[in-house]
């Protein structure tokens, strides 16, 4: 089993940059950073860009909390049904129920591309953190290629588009964790800037 | 190429690099700082993996 580096050197520079921009939130949203993250994402120095900003608020939030801070506000806003503050599933933001049809779409989709699941693992694929992922692996070849901007558009428009946004607003928007606020807030800018991107080429 | 789908591919990087993408990574201007940090994330790679030359796997186990 051969590790593939996300960054390659013959992806254009913005698009090394989106996929460590999904990658990097897709980690921020699987699990709480660890200790380590925390330091370096305080030492982000951002610009004026609209990402670099939400960045900035990012590592700005990043001062004032601790790892073990942010483990006790992942499990209240993510974890378990009817108890965290979020349910960060597309089926279910999409329709109010897991495993509706935004699910087996997305499983169609994963299985043209030979993405799956590791066994043993039963938590439905379209997670937020598991599409932002997903669309990493697209963009940077880890699924053996790398996919096309059309590819990647419409996996985007299918199972990301109509949704994230929205999920990232509502996090954006938490008085539970000014962290996770702020990640929502950078994924929010993130999504709105790919979809205005995508549409640029259609 | 087309000349427009040149230049939309053009207008679209353009667009991405004044959002902010484009030197994240290289941490020439954007993220000096966490251009280490990012990358170094980013070469952890997507949680993805190949396990043969077919099927491609990710791992949740930390969901």
């Amino acid at each position: 089993m051969s590790q593939v580096t996300s960054v390659q050197a013959d992806i254009a520079s913005e698009d090394v940059d989106r996929a460590i921009l999904y990658g990097f939130i897709g980690r921020m949203l699987q699990a709480a950073p660890t200790e380590e993250d925390l330091q370096a994402i305080r030492g982000l120095q951002a610009d004026d860009t609209p990402v670099g900003q939400a960045l900035a608020g990012l590592s700005t939030a990043a001062e004032t909390t601790t790892a073990e801070k942010l483990l006790r506000a992942y499990e209240d806003l993510f974890i378990g049904l009817g108890r965290g503050e979020f349910v960060p599933y597309g089926s279910y933001y999409l329709t109010g129920f897991l495993h509706e049809k935004p699910l087996a779409d997305l499983r169609a989709t994963m299985s043209r591309y030979g993405i799956e699941r590791s066994e043993g693992v039963s938590e439905p694929e379209d997670h937020i953190a598991a599409l932002m992922q997903m669309m990493e692996g697209l963009i940077s070849g880890d699924f053996g290629q790398v996919a096309t901007l059309d590819e990647q558009r419409q996996f985007f428009v299918e199972h990301i588009g109509s949704w994230a946004g929205h999920f990232f607003k509502d996090l954006s928007a938490t008085d539970t964790d000014a962290f996770y606020a702020a990640v929502g807030a950078l994924g929010r800018v993130f999504m709105a800037v790919e979809a205005d991107a995508f549409a640029m080429t259609e | 190429m087309t000349d427009k789908k040149t230049k939309d591919t053009a207008d679209r990087r353009n667009f991405l690099k004044l959002a902010g993408l484009g030197t994240l990574a290289s941490g020439a201007s954007v993220v000096t700082g966490g251009a280490e940090v990012v990358a170094a994330d980013a070469d952890a790679g997507s949680g993805y993996r190949e396990t043969d030359h077919v099927k491609k796997v990710y791992e949740t186990a930390r969901f």
